[in-house]
């Protein structure tokens, strides 16, 4: 079993061509991927509500997919709307923020206020982290009652922060997608933190599934540290 | 595909990453590469990007000698005078070379990035460079240059391309070009023949990109020529 907790759908502005989800199911048809977190590119870069509707009226042609809800900590009250009318559907399991395209620090007032509100509906939420950032987010979760985030590729070079952001907070969890992924990073972290805080995620359809399989083949992973990375984890947080 | 063809990394390091603090030592690039199926590649010595150009350059040498694997001697882009007097040292010594310029501050139009290029081209070498392909590929264009690009990301594929058609000596390694559709885009574009499989060895994750190229859309004739037969050709 192998869930990716960090996907997308929809067409991106660089020289590619992934807009279709029929790309998603053929990536998951060809790298084994049984369950799929996908948020909508058009919800994370242009329009957050109009981009979770888009989702919605695809995420029936491929029963492996869940929608990830985007807020945009910029509209709160359009957020609550969306919030109000997906979360209660079983196919949206989690929400979603991106910081940068937002333009919303981590540490900022807005970005606290988005993380309430979708611990409010319950959802766990995936936040780009970049950097140092990583520690933004953990205090975060630290202060926000009943908010269970997840870490989108783990600070990315910020990685070896994750020691510090898990002990910051228990409600923080750690994806580690990441385009240019460097060596040892996964090995490094179970050393210190354990399993239990580790999820699979690719960026499909931004990035191949084959860099973060390859990346935590390459970590030796026991049996156990396996089945909790790539499933039972996520599984459990988002109550699959 | 079920054979794996010969697999060889353009861009294997050796020495120490000042920026991170991490070090490769050539027994750490041994066992990557074993464990991901790459038998060698071109190695260069970070001593010589960040500190001494001769005496990092004779480290690759001798890594290189003592693994099987070729070196790729570096220059430092701030001081073009030094760059003269190695490329006399290097002199029928190696086909390519490496080019660091962002590690070493040194930015397109500055006169000795232009100067050392003029001088690579004009020796006939191989260049490899570190960068950003937008702006690293600068100096090189029009002058039928022979390089590949070490980071072109796949955010910056369309500029690549743009480049690679107008340019038929400009390849890039396949490191950063992890997009669903990156390597297939590029061989649909201006050819397989244009992309060098490099992985960053022992810093970045070899495995990734090993995995990236072998599970590609590209045709096992292909996978083949960039894992290594390109490279084989230019050095």
């Amino acid at each position: 079993m192998i869930i990716d907790v960090h996907a997308h759908w929809g067409p991106w502005f660089f020289s590619m061509d992934v807009g279709s989800l029929a790309v998603n199911s053929e990536l998951l048809d060809r790298f084994g991927i049984d369950i799929q977190l996908v948020s909508a590119i058009e919800a994370i870069v242009y329009d957050a509500p109009a981009g979770n509707r888009s989702l919605a009226s695809q995420l029936p042609a491929d029963p492996r997919l869940r929608g990830m809800i985007v807020v945009d900590p910029r509209r709160p009250e359009e957020a609550r709307a969306d919030l109000t009318e997906l979360a209660g559907d079983t196919r949206w399991v989690g929400a979603k923020i991106h910081t940068d395209y937002s333009r919303t620090p981590i540490d900022s007032p807005a970005m606290r206020a988005a993380i309430e509100l979708t611990s409010e509906f319950g959802l766990p939420t995936l936040v780009h982290t970049w950097g140092d950032n990583l520690l933004d987010l953990a205090d975060v979760a630290a202060a926000v009652p009943d908010a269970r985030v997840i870490a989108g590729h783990m600070g990315a070079a910020g990685w070896p922060l994750v020691p510090e952001a898990a002990s910051r907070s228990d409600r923080i969890w750690f994806e580690p997608c990441w385009s240019a992924p460097e060596a040892g990073r996964i090995r490094w972290i179970l050393d210190r933190i354990g399993p239990s805080r580790l999820m699979f995620g690719t960026d499909a359809t931004l990035i191949d599934p084959s860099i973060a399989l390859a990346t935590f083949d390459a970590a030796n992973l026991t049996p156990t540290e396996h089945e909790a990375i790539m499933w039972q984890n996520a599984t459990s947080l988002f109550n699959l | 595909m079920n054979d794996v063809p010969l697999l060889l990394d353009c861009d294997v390091l050796v020495g120490h990453d000042v920026t991170t603090g991490r070090w490769s030592h050539p027994s750490a690039v041994r066992d990557v590469m074993k464990a991901t199926g790459v038998s060698g590649g071109l190695v260069s010595s970070l001593r010589a990007v960040h500190f001494d150009v001769p005496s990092g350059n004779d480290e690759a040498d001798a890594v290189a000698s003592d693994n099987g694997w070729s070196w790729c001697p570096v220059l430092d882009l701030r001081d073009p005078l030094g760059a003269e007097r190695e490329l006399e040292r290097l002199a029928g010594r190696s086909g390519v070379i490496r080019l660091a310029p962002e590690k070493q501050g040194v930015e397109p139009g500055f006169p000795a990035f232009e100067h050392v290029v003029r001088l690579l081209v004009e020796a006939g070498l191989t260049i490899f460079v570190e960068g950003d392909v937008r702006k690293v590929s600068a100096p090189f264009r029009g002058l039928g240059a022979r390089v590949v690009f070490l980071d072109t990301h796949f955010y910056h594929l369309g500029d690549y391309v743009v480049l690679a058609r107008a340019e038929p000596g400009f390849l890039t390694s396949t490191r950063m070009l992890t997009g669903p559709d990156s390597l297939e885009i590029v061989a649909a574009e201006v050819g397989a023949e244009r992309l060098v499989l490099g992985c960053r060895t022992p810093f970045h994750e070899t495995n990734a990109v090993v995995r990236r190229l072998l599970t590609s859309k590209l045709t096992p004739d292909e996978i083949a020529q960039v894992g290594s037969r390109n490279l084989l050709e230019l050095a």
